[in-house]
């Protein structure tokens, strides 16, 4: 607490004379407001606005090239959608699959890898360094198109001969498997490196002084891990799993999105339709998100919760 | 006797037990599994890497050898031939981008965590949950979509090719405001925002002073993270601007690579790959320790 004494009474002499009393609630409200409105001034601009345009569009179809032609046609984007378009629903459901399966694996592995970075033993800042190149890289445009030229997770693992030798020694059958393996895992690791960067934030959050309290109290180290780092982490964890879930579910990459893309500026320029498309897929992910936000918060622990 | 154990403490906390006895003999069993993790993470950027080296007869074979066999310079000569051909300076592209990044940045982090301090923190806010539910939804909401109402929301404010345009759009980020909140809700006591607000400090003070230092690994991490971001995004500087002079690096190198005789240019293609990447990963290194730092140097704790 000395360090909390010593910043609060250099606020206060930087905090200069009171103002004039209006209602004390009000004041402090209309502040909240003050500190929120920029951003949802850009935020109803930038994203609400153009949304519900969207939301719009999808109702109609394009006549011609022209943005402000429109003609409406009540649900049939939407019943195209589910009913003639033969290759949206299959992409779809592979994309929920895929990601379904995906995201608790990233989730459990950053984590690990986390804790394991934020240790103190040699060399752990260029460990920490180098699990986070991956993305730093792998998000770059002109990346992007080197590995759309056929580079995939098969040409990288070669760089460590791994498949090889169990081809060799073990067999083709196995060969494929821990290719495969390898794949998957080596993919799981690229996507890992947001989601570690605040685990570790979060991890460094965690008050020094709790472990101290537990280790008085005589909680061994297992305790501590599942009842003090835990816990404390739980608020990250939920901003890490609304993150991974995001991420997956709007990556460029995802054949949903591709197909809306395409649909939109390949195919004909049908934004009336690519826009149902998107409100489809959005409506989709957005209960996955609820139920998944409504189940984890009620596990989640909030130290400095705001009743206070 | 006591130091040493405290030592321990600080590094140790995190582990489960059974690990961590085996961890006293040797710090061995950590190292078997980074490197083994540090050696995957490590193959795409030794990829682009020995790529950006290959003559142009190994960039063509199929499927592409993982390492080079005869490195050549060859590719960023051809990168800079490319480049000099082009009817703006480089270092105008240049320019764009770190004034853009920088900016959309700074501005980005400012307004996420204005935003959520008295989403996190404020006793009366009607429409708090309003705004907090609008945030989660917009999260999820495939920008494909909205990109071109975005569009004529720019054309209409008259920002099409100005800085603007490529700034503005992007500020309010949802999951920077997600982030930051949960991290206000959870690394700052009320008793220390009370404290403060009992001496008279007013809300602008108190952001400044104790809350954002406290959340500082949560902004530092959204400093990285949007600065990479910013930087290898050229749908918006494709999109909302029209003169060459407004465009940024990652749309020039698009340009390079795209343009006609493309084969030809797969070197300076590889070449450009590699130099693209080098900003992202010094501001990696040099914000990451921030990261962790900050909150070991702040020193309260709820």
């Amino acid at each position: 607490m000395r360090i909390a004494v010593a910043r609060t009474s250099e606020a206060l002499a930087g905090a200069g004379p009171r103002r004039r009393r209006m209602s004390l609630t009000t004041q402090r409200t209309l502040e909240g407001y003050f500190f929120v409105s920029p951003w949802v001034i850009g935020f109803l601009v930038f994203l609400a606005w153009p949304l519900f345009q969207s939301l719009f569009l999808s109702f109609n179809e394009l006549q011609a090239t022209s943005l402000t032609d429109l003609k409406w046609k009540g649900i049939d984007n939407y019943k195209e959608a589910f009913v003639i378009d033969a290759r949206f629903l299959p992409r779809l459901w592979e994309t929920l699959r895929n990601n379904l399966l995906d995201v608790p694996v990233i989730m459990i592995f950053s984590l690990f890898s986390a804790i394991l970075a934020n240790q103190k033993i040699k060399g752990v800042i260029g460990f920490r360094a180098v699990f986070f190149l991956p993305l730093v890289i792998g998000s770059a445009q002109v990346i992007k198109q080197l590995f759309a030229q056929g580079v995939g997770g098969a040409t990288l693992s070669q760089g460590v001969n791994i498949q090889e030798l169990v081809f060799e020694y073990i067999g083709p059958d196995a060969a494929a498997g821990v290719s495969d393996l390898l794949n998957r895992l080596l993919f799981v690791l690229w996507k890992t490196g947001v989601q570690m960067l605040i685990f570790l934030a979060g991890l460094n959050s965690v008050s020094p002084v709790l472990y101290e309290a537990a280790r008085v109290d005589g909680a061994t180290d297992w305790d501590r891990f599942w009842k003090v780092t835990l816990p404390l982490l739980s608020p990250v964890i939920l901003v890490n799993l609304v993150y991974t879930i995001v991420d997956s579910f709007t990556d460029t990459f995802n054949s949903v999105l591709e197909y809306i893309q395409m649909t939109a500026f390949a195919g004909g320029f049908r934004l009336g339709y690519a826009a149902a498309l998107g409100w489809i897929y959005f409506i989709v992910v957005f209960a996955i998100l609820f139920v998944v936000v409504r189940i984890t918060n009620r596990y989640v622990f909030y130290a400095g919760d705001r009743s206070g | 006797m006591a130091t040493i154990a405290q030592q321990r403490v600080a590094y140790d906390d995190t582990l489960p037990r059974l690990w961590r006895s085996i961890r006293r003999a040797s710090p061995a069993p950590s190292y078997l599994f980074l490197l083994p993790m540090a050696v995957f993470s490590m193959l795409p950027i030794v990829y682009v890497i020995s790529t950006a080296f290959k003559p142009l007869e190994e960039l063509l074979l199929f499927p592409p050898p993982f390492l080079v066999r005869r490195p050549t310079l060859d590719n960023f000569q051809d990168l800079l031939f490319a480049t000099n051909a082009l009817s703006v300076p480089f270092t105008r592209y240049l320019f764009n981008s770190v004034f853009v990044v920088l900016c959309t940045v700074m501005l980005q982090v400012v307004m996420c965590s204005m935003c959520a301090y008295p989403l996190s923190k404020a006793r009366v806010l009607p429409g708090r949950n309003l705004i907090f539910g609008a945030i989660v939804a917009a999260l999820m909401f495939a920008p494909q979509v909205t990109r071109i109402p975005q569009y004529l929301v720019v054309q209409k404010l008259g920002l099409i090719d100005t800085y603007g345009a490529l700034i503005l759009p992007s500020l309010a980020w949802s999951y920077g405001l997600f982030m930051m909140k949960q991290f206000m809700d959870n690394a700052v006591p009320n008793e220390l925002i009370e404290a403060a607000r009992v001496d008279g400090a007013q809300e602008w003070t108190i952001f400044w002073r104790i809350v954002m230092p406290n959340v500082a690994p949560a902004w530092n991490t959204l400093l990285i993270f949007g600065f990479i971001q910013l930087w290898n995004d050229s749908f918006s500087p494709l999109v909302f601007t029209r003169s060459e002079a407004m465009k940024t690096v990652s749309v020039a190198m698009i340009g390079l690579t795209n343009g006609p005789a493309t084969i030809a240019r797969q070197g300076a293609q590889a070449a450009a790959a590699f130099l693209m990447t080098a900003p992202t990963i010094t501001v990696f290194l040099l914000r990451q320790a921030k990261v962790i730092q900050t909150m070991a140097h702040s020193g309260i704790k709820a």
